[in-house]
């Protein structure tokens, strides 16, 4: 019996699906410059579910690729051609909210937004706030440890990961952590968060939950140079302030923001945000100091705001940014390399200086606070040559990045398509090791084969 | 035997040469730096004054086979620059040199250590994910470990990670190496998240009326109104609270704090260090080391200290069984974590049993190491077994 | 998106699908406001999957009898248009592929017959109000017919109102502040004959005069938004010629029929008319827009009451036209009315033209997903701006036992106007 008709025997009915139709609509994820057309998708119910069609998988030897709203900006659930394709999107409720122990416990097609809606009641929410929080869900970020905007002081997905109930990718169920933001023994929780899938599904996650902070205010400032920017950046870090956001947009990526969602934002070279959350009093004490701080930081202008409408829409130009650039270009490639933040300056420059080289425009839109870099590298496809003179540079910018101290990936994940940068920077030994704790858990590398690590089959052929 | 490797390269060495190995610092957790079985390890807390484990590793060998590796030359900040808000050092570096560094530029180590003054390092710290009172504000030691070097089993040097704060390359071993107790690996070289260190203190006791009453509160303010530094249930039933950041506001948040409470604050003595009465003020001093909320200093003398993990929901639970031993306990981290004094003449197997029972999972510091360090129901099943066995498939490791 | 579709092959709509499917960026912030895939739970009823498959079927990679049923489920409602930060024109990418491959599918017949039935009584008011008459009849034969039909005999109201013919102009009363024309539009005018009425009496009262043009016809928004170009274009010619040109505006007062009339250069793409109709399109204005802008000569009278009436915007005001806020400030401006919005605005209410006709089943799900979040509103009325989402919220509102008034916008201003308002 094929894989096909033993996943048939799972009475599944329309939820097993095989037309071309429908199976080309799971080619790709958010990056859509990959595709592949799985052999079939299976539209899981329940947890039983998901392990019965990854128990299929194991005993047919056929790759699976778990894939939740399907927004992996790495190619992190582009399917195997001949795998499956196990969709979670409709496994989405909050399983149960303790308010005092601050936790919630959910499915992992939850969208991430969601969360924090439940929780709102209580007067908590969920701290990670990815730029797609509406749409993404807590499987995917739990696999590529995502970040957000809000990471400078609240940390990324895995930081945020308490317990997780997942099937291997044999098909054996184990619950790694608990409800304590404390371990004893090993930290298995947090070595599977941002293991792209490469260990298994998770069926059930416990998040740990922040309380909602009393005020929050958002300054706007501007800047008539990228470095300034970055300079207060290092000011803010230095006067030992704590904002829970730090984020810098150039005049591309403001450009890409206002034909889109129509921010208002100041006209500048660069853009600063900075947000202040807590206790009212402590924001009011803050507010003053960091106010003092902009004013002398060369800025053209300095505006904060606490109303939720106005900072709202300050959020929605920044999160709209990535998407927004197809205002501006018919195609772009979305980089996610970090560096230390002290050579934020330093690095912005050597990527003009590496766009201009290549005949490139290059957005940029960064977590700031974090030295999160993405730049937004505009092309057109339809000009020849020009897809391959982008992927270059972004492998140049990549390659800047670890050579400052870096990484290629803040929070996006290697996914299919950082896989051979992961190189620049681990060594062979730190790669193998790598090969070995994944084969160790999946020895036929059926798991979202082919993401972060290269298989050993390929590497053998 | 002992080895006393003074660069990573010759901790693979070490590590080549022997069939069984245990690392360790400066010996402030015997029970889990030392060889099981080897009663002259430690006694009590004991080794807290830093002096004398040593030794008692020396003392193993012959008996077990087990070579001990004493990792305290590998020592020394490698990188730090305050603007970037981590640093880099050589594992077995003492986290007092760590605070100190880190307290000129008015930062400080966010997870809050606990055993600095006795010289506990950065790497035991992170083998027992000993995250301290003060953790409570932005996370534990898991939340703030960002990169590693480390010796695997098979004596090869690996890194994890990265020192930059945000990193999505790769498997997070830097988290793994959380609570390992020198197991999995043998850190060489760490990077951590640090931030800026709260400005002032303030620290509060408030009595409530019984035993709910206390934890039920105790979930209150962890998501009250008024953000805290610390919030504890001490031995004594009183809740134990601090304040930190800006002092100009101070003073006006602990009155809103104690008007959320409902109740008037209570003298927050310390019987082991007699500290002073009244609501108490430090600037300069951003850690629990040594005060009040140390998580150890407050244990009768001859227990062993016990770190106990749980959910909020599961402390009275844990109270209750604990109390019938009698072994006192201090829930710290707003009831995520308990310290435990477990009574010197007690075995530890009675508390594995009783842990187990609980579905709870602990790790013991102090005093003689027990036959694993881990007690209770360890979660990870085939997960943990093979990672374990991919990280060291000779067994040179210690069983977990 | 990059595409390998043969544009030239396409004729004069090539751009209207190709520009959105070169700007859609497969970042997915459309799929939790479309309401297929929160019903349905999968990507191939989502936007961006549905122009995933539009692609392929444009790129000759995936047939279109396969793809058909996905592209069928699609309300139009283009809710994923407000959530695009790609300004991808899904509207116009719908609308055109249904142009495009209407002639070549191959529809059952008893499809067709109700398809027929649907487009040539719908839009025509005389044929739709013997048709109603008929099926009221019918009422109690429902259950036992196809679901389609049967549905269909469901959202007719128990009555039909007194049909009184509207004048050709109707004056402002004191100075004349506008002078406007105004759709008089088909169903509507058989199921809720106030809505006109109440339009020129609110007009009036500010300053207003009203023609409504004798020679207009349906906007044909009906037949445009299920792939008919032919026989929308044949009836939305003749407004073409029938607006006047020097007015201040043509005003709609159906989401949909404003809607429509905004695409008419798409739909007369390549066409002589299509100047025409793009000036014409460019005058249209919803009745709430041009009340806001002009403002009131005196806003209504306080409510006798304070009353909590519950915004529903229509998918053709909200999203194809953008109009949230013009309708909630004329309200707002009521004093005793307070104003609650329900959660999940976006969601349309499973009405969409012909859809809760085409597709019972679906469209009934999202009638009693919105009938429940406005419930919890706690509201004691109802106010929208489309005749079809009125009918819907009414129907699963009353299948719900919750007997509470759905008016439209305009109809509520009115009646406070007239002092008339009283919600229970």
């Amino acid at each position: 019996m094929d894989v096909i008709a033993a996943l048939g025997e799972l009475g599944l009915g329309g939820r097993l699906l095989t037309s071309t139709a429908a199976v080309a609509a799971y080619a790709s994820d958010g990056l859509a410059a990959f595709h592949e057309l799985p052999r079939a998708v299976v539209l899981a119910e329940s947890a039983q579910e998901v392990i019965a069609a990854v128990r299929v998988c194991h005993d047919h030897d056929t790759p699976f690729v778990a894939r939740g709203s399907g927004t992996s900006l790495s190619g992190g659930s582009l399917p195997n051609p001949d795998g499956i394709v196990i969709a979670l999107n409709r496994l989405n409720r909050v399983l149960a909210i303790d308010p005092d122990a601050r936790t919630a416990r959910v499915q992992p097609g939850t969208i991430n937004l969601e969360v924090s809606r439940a929780a709102a009641v209580h007067g908590l929410e969920y701290a990670p706030d990815p730029s797609s929080q509406q749409v993404c869900s807590i499987g995917g970020n739990l696999a590529f440890n995502s970040g957000g905007a809000h990471c400078l002081k609240h940390g990324m997905t895995a930081n945020h990961v308490l317990g997780i109930r997942a099937v291997l990718p044999d098909g054996e169920v184990v619950d790694l952590g608990g409800g304590s933001t404390e371990v004893a023994g090993p930290d298995w929780t947090g070595l599977f968060c941002g293991s792209e899938g490469l260990f298994g599904i998770a069926l059930e996650v416990t998040l740990r939950l922040v309380p909602i902070a009393e005020a929050k205010r958002t300054f706007l400032v501007a800047y008539d140079s990228l470095e300034r920017a970055g300079d207060a950046v290092a000011q803010i870090v230095a006067a030992g302030l704590l904002p829970v956001a730090m984020e810098i947009m150039d005049e591309l990526a403001m450009q890409a923001a206002e034909a889109s969602v129509k921010p208002n934002y100041p006209k500048a070279a660069a853009l600063l945000i900075v947000e202040l959350e807590g206790e009212t009093d402590v924001v009011a004490a803050d507010a003053v100091l960091l106010d003092a701080l902009l004013a002398d930081s060369g800025a053209a202008s300095v505006t904060s705001t606490e109303d939720p409408e106005a900072r709202a829409l300050i959020w929605k130009g920044r999160k709209s940014a990535f998407s927004a650039v197809g205002w501006l270009a018919p195609d772009y490639i979305v980089q996610d390399g970090v560096v230390p933040r002290t050579r934020l300056g330093e690095a912005l420059v050597e990527i003009g200086r590496l766009g201009s080289e290549a005949g490139l425009r290059v957005a940029n839109v960064f977590h700031a606070g974090d030295g999160n870099l993405h730049p937004l590298i505009l092309f057109d496809g339809r000009e020849p040559g020009a897809q391959e003179r982008a992927e270059q540079l972004a492998g140049e910018i990549l390659a800047m990045c670890v050579r400052f101290g870096g990484s290629i990936t803040g929070e996006h994940g290697v996914g299919v398509e950082k896989r051979q940068y992961l190189e620049l920077m681990f060594s062979e030994d730190d790669l193998a090791l790598m090969g070995e704790l994944r084969r160790a858990v999946d020895p036929e590398e059926l798991a979202n084969r082919g993401k972060m690590l290269v298989p050993l089959r390929d590497r053998v052929a | 035997m002992t080895a006393s490797p003074e660069n990573p390269a010759e901790v693979q060495e070490a590590v080549r040469g022997a069939s069984r190995v245990l690392p360790h610092g400066a010996g402030t957790k015997p029970a889990l730096s030392g060889v099981p079985g080897d009663d002259r390890a430690a006694d009590g807390h004991g080794a807290a004054d830093g002096h004398g484990a040593a030794d008692g590793h020396r003392a193993a060998d012959g008996e077990t086979g087990v070579v001990c590796l004493d990792l305290r030359a590998l020592s020394g900040i490698v990188e730090y620059d305050p603007a970037e808000l981590t640093l880099t050092a050589q594992a077995n570096t003492p986290l007092a040199d760590l605070s100190a560094t880190l307290a000129e530029h008015g930062q400080y180590l966010p997870f809050d250590p606990p055993l600095q003054a006795a010289g506990a390092t950065l790497a035991g710290a992170v083998a027992a994910a000993s995250s301290g009172p003060g953790a409570f504000r932005h996370g534990g030691v898991r939340d703030f470990v960002i990169g590693v070097t480390l010796v695997d089993g098979t004596g090869r040097l690996v890194h994890g990670g990265g020192k930059v704060v945000k990193n999505a390359a790769g498997f997070d071993l830097p988290k793994l190496m959380v609570g390992s107790a020198g197991r999995l690996g043998i850190m060489v070289r760490l990077s951590v998240k640090v931030l800026p260190a709260p400005r002032a203190h303030r620290d509060l006791a408030f009595v409530a009326p019984t035993r709910q009453a206390a934890l039920e509160l105790m979930g209150r303010l962890g998501r009250g109104p008024v953000h805290l530094d610390a919030l504890e249930l001490d031995e004594a039933g009183r809740l134990r609270v601090r304040l930190g950041g800006a002092e100009e506001v101070l003073e006006d948040r602990a009155r809103r704090l104690a008007g959320f409470v409902g109740l008037d604050p209570a003298d927050p003595v310390d019987p082991g260090e007699g500290q002073g009465h009244g609501a108490r003020q430090d600037t300069g001093h951003s850690d629990s080391q040594g005060d009040g909320l140390d998580p150890i200093a407050w244990m009768p003398a001859g227990s062993r200290a016990v770190r106990v993990v749980l959910n909020p929901a599961q402390a009275a639970v844990l109270l209750d069984t604990l109390g019938a031993v009698p072994a006192p306990l201090r829930l710290s981290l707003g009831a995520n974590l308990a310290w435990v004094a477990w009574p010197g003449d007690r075995p530890l197997e009675e508390l594995d049993r009783r842990l187990t029972k609980l579905g709870l999972a602990g790790m013991p510091l102090t005093g003689a190491p027990g036959p694993r360090p881990l007690l209770g129901s360890a979660p990870g099943g085939a997960f943990a077994r093979r990672i374990r066995a991919a990280l060291d498939p000779d067994h040179r490791f210690l069983e977990l | 998106m990059q595409h390998h579709i043969a544009t030239e092959e396409l004729g004069p709509r090539a751009e209207h699908m190709t520009g959105p499917i070169e700007a859609c960026v497969h970042c997915g912030f459309c799929l939790p406001t479309c309401p297929t895939y929160v019903t349905l739970g999968e990507e191939m009823d989502s936007p961006r999957g549905r122009i995933f498959l539009m692609k392929e079927v444009l790129e000759g990679q995936v047939e279109l009898e396969v793809a058909q049923p996905y592209l069928d489920n699609c309300l139009g409602c283009v809710a994923c248009v407000s959530a695009c930060p790609s300004g991808v024109q899904y509207g116009d990418l719908i609308t055109a592929f249904r142009a495009h491959a209407e002639p070549q599918r191959h529809r059952p017949a008893g499809e067709v017959l109700q398809r027929e039935l649907t487009l040539a009584t719908l839009p025509h008011p005389r044929r739709f109000r013997l048709a109603a008459r008929s099926g009221r009849l019918a009422k109690p034969f429902a259950p036992m017919l196809p679901a389609a039909l049967s549905s269909m005999l469901r959202l007719l109201p128990d009555r039909l109102p007194r049909q009184r013919r509207l004048p050709e102009i109707w004056p402002a009363v004191g100075t004349r502040r506008a002078r406007v024309a105004l759709l008089a539009g088909c169903a509507q005018q058989v199921l809720a004959p106030e809505i006109n009425w109440a339009t020129l009496r609110v007009l009036a009262a500010n300053g207003v005069e009203t023609i409504i043009p004798r020679g207009q016809a349906c906007c044909g928004a009906l037949a445009m938004h299920t792939g008919e170009a032919d026989r929308a274009q044949r009836t939305a010619v003749k407004n073409l010629t029938a607006f006047p040109r020097d007015i201040d505006a043509v005003l709609t007062n159906a989401a949909g029929c404003g809607s429509g009339m905004h695409e008419y250069g798409l739909l007369f793409a390549g066409t002589p008319e299509q100047a025409r109709a793009q000036e014409l399109a460019g005058q249209v204005q919803d009745i709430s827009v041009f009340l806001d802008q002009l403002g009131w000569v005196a806003p209504p009278p306080a409510l006798p009451r304070p009353t909590r009436v519950a915004y529903h915007d229509a998918c053709h005001l909200a999203h194809a036209q953008g109009v949230r806020g013009a309708p909630r400030r004329l309200l707002a401006a009521i004093e005793n009315l307070e104003l609650v919005e329900p959660a999940e605005w976006e969601l349309c209410c499973g009405s969409a033209g012909t859809y809760n006709v085409e597709r019972p089943e679906l469209a009934a799900q999202l009638g009693r997903r919105k009938r429940d979040n406005l419930l919890a509103t706690g509201a004691e009325l109802i106010a929208t701006g489309n005749i079809g989402c009125m009918t819907q919220l009414a129907t699963h509102l009353r299948e719900g036992d919750a007997e509470l008034p759905v008016l439209h916008t305009i109809e509520l201003i009115d009646r406070a106007y007239r002092r008339e308002l009283t919600a229970s």
